[in-house]
């Protein structure tokens, strides 16, 4: 049975509309409910039991997993993201995706999701390139910061890794910096490039990258803080 | 070099497709996705623009000390860009003359453009909240500039009021000066307005909807002290 949904007010405020028929279930990360029907019964719980619980917590994501379930009859509610931005829909059969930390959001069952390093160079990148895996066969939601753009990988792609959203596993990638600012060659352009690491796709697949990150605006709101009264 | 313009208005980003040996001048960490056969290049120069106090000069006008180069190696190599802040992005396309932009909106520009910060008075910069340098593009091809939420353009014959916070870049057949709206002093820090900038001239002017400053002091408050 496919869940029934909309992805309402995108591309800005996009927001899940889910309507559970008797007997479905959704699973969410906490906060995200925006509103929903009294006949759904919230349930807050360890999903995958202690170890699935703290994998996900390594990877930025809430120890807690929320159930909403239509076990008194069917039901509609809404989940929203923490921060404006794009929301969008995988159906799963299968195979899996990657997430970047803090972009999922909801998923049916059917689907698994737990952590996956990034690897040593993804960890240290300072980027946070830790993800989660999302496999199984069903539905998984996802969010991104600012609005989102599907690219399918068919030649390679190199993406700044503070933008990538999600990935298919059927990609291959390596955390690296730019082409022509290798550290060898020219020192100056790797400490100055500014760009940050990037992450080299390869192979067949689809990434999803998001048009901003929150860490600009956070530096540029700094300035802007009270200063603490020292005495 | 083809340009679009996706995610319009609130997250918007460039598209750019280069062809064979195309180049195209960035902003320091703009680069959000691009083709492997482009290669990147740290410069503190641009056409036309004097090396190391061309770079230092850009530092007070705002903007980096370095600048990045994009150069395709191959043909119809992508690059997509963006702003750091939520915003539009607007495509300028410069014949003659010249396009003065307020340091954090310069985006991108083409080969054929020169990049180099332009005094625009002490004065001007102590009352009006601007920099003190502004970044002025010279040349022929595009100019790709950055907006604090939406972007609008006005074509100037006469003259012109915009409030200071509010201006994303002018054509240099402009001229500005700082002073106060209306008759009276207390009439214009009464409205809340205090200072603006009037334009006068003919040319094209780009504005921006939000000014960045008002929306960072109308959160800061309520922040953690830091």
């Amino acid at each position: 049975m496919s869940l029934d949904f909309e992805i309402l007010q995108r591309p800005d405020f996009a927001i899940v509309r889910v309507r559970l028929a008797q007997g479905e279930k959704i699973f969410a990360e906490p906060s995200v409910m925006a509103s929903m029907d009294p006949a759904l019964t919230l349930r807050a719980g360890l999903k995958g039991g202690l170890i699935g619980s703290m994998s996900r917590a390594i990877a930025g994501e809430s120890l807690i997993l929320n159930t909403f379930s239509a076990d008194r009859g069917p039901g509609e509610l809404m989940l929203a993201p923490g921060a404006a931005g794009e929301v969008i829909h995988h159906r799963l059969r299968g195979g899996h995706i990657y997430l970047q930390r803090g972009a999922y959001l909801a998923h049916t069952e059917g689907v698994d999701v737990s952590a996956k390093w990034g690897g040593a160079r993804g960890f240290f990148s300072g980027q946070g390139l830790i993800l989660l895996r999302a496999s199984g066969t069903g539905d998984v939601f996802f969010s991104t910061y600012g609005a989102v753009l599907e690219l399918n990988v068919s030649d390679g792609l190199i993406v700044d890794t503070g933008y990538i959203a999600a990935f298919e596993e059927t990609l291959q990638y390596e955390v690296t910096v730019l082409p022509g600012l290798s550290l060898g060659s020219k020192a100056k352009s790797f400490f100055f490039g500014g760009e940050g690491l990037v992450a080299r796709f390869s192979g067949q697949g689809k990434v999803w990258v998001q048009t901003r990150t929150v860490n600009p605006f956070l530096s540029w709101i700094y300035p802007y803080r009270p200063v603490k009264q020292r005495d | 070099m083809q340009i679009e313009i996706l995610a319009r208005p609130a997250a918007s980003v460039a598209k750019l497709t280069l062809g064979a040996g195309e180049r195209v001048t960035c902003e320091v960490g703009a680069m959000v996705a691009m083709s492997t056969g482009i290669q990147v290049q740290t410069s503190t120069r641009s056409k036309g623009a004097g090396g190391i106090w061309a770079g230092v000069k850009r530092v007070f006008a705002g903007e980096n000390f370095f600048l990045n180069e994009f150069t395709a190696q191959h043909g119809s190599q992508t690059l997509i860009i963006g702003p750091s802040l939520s915003g539009d992005i607007v495509h300028h396309v410069l014949r003659a003359g010249s396009l003065i932009v307020q340091g954090s909106s310069w985006l991108a520009s083409g080969p054929e453009i020169g990049i180099d910060a332009t005094f625009q008075g002490l004065g001007k910069a102590l009352f009006s909240g601007e920099s003190v340098f502004w970044v002025k593009c010279s040349g022929h091809g595009d100019v790709l500039l950055s907006s604090f939420g939406a972007i609008y353009e006005i074509e100037v014959d006469g003259t012109h009021v915009v409030d200071t916070g509010h201006i994303v870049a002018f054509e240099d057949t402009l001229q500005f000066k700082v002073s106060k709206l209306g008759d009276s002093w207390i009439q214009s820090f009464l409205s809340g307005e205090g200072l603006v900038c009037h334009f006068s001239g003919r040319g094209r002017l780009y504005c921006q909807s939000h000014n960045p400053p008002s929306f960072g002091r109308a959160l800061g408050p309520d922040l953690y002290p830091r």
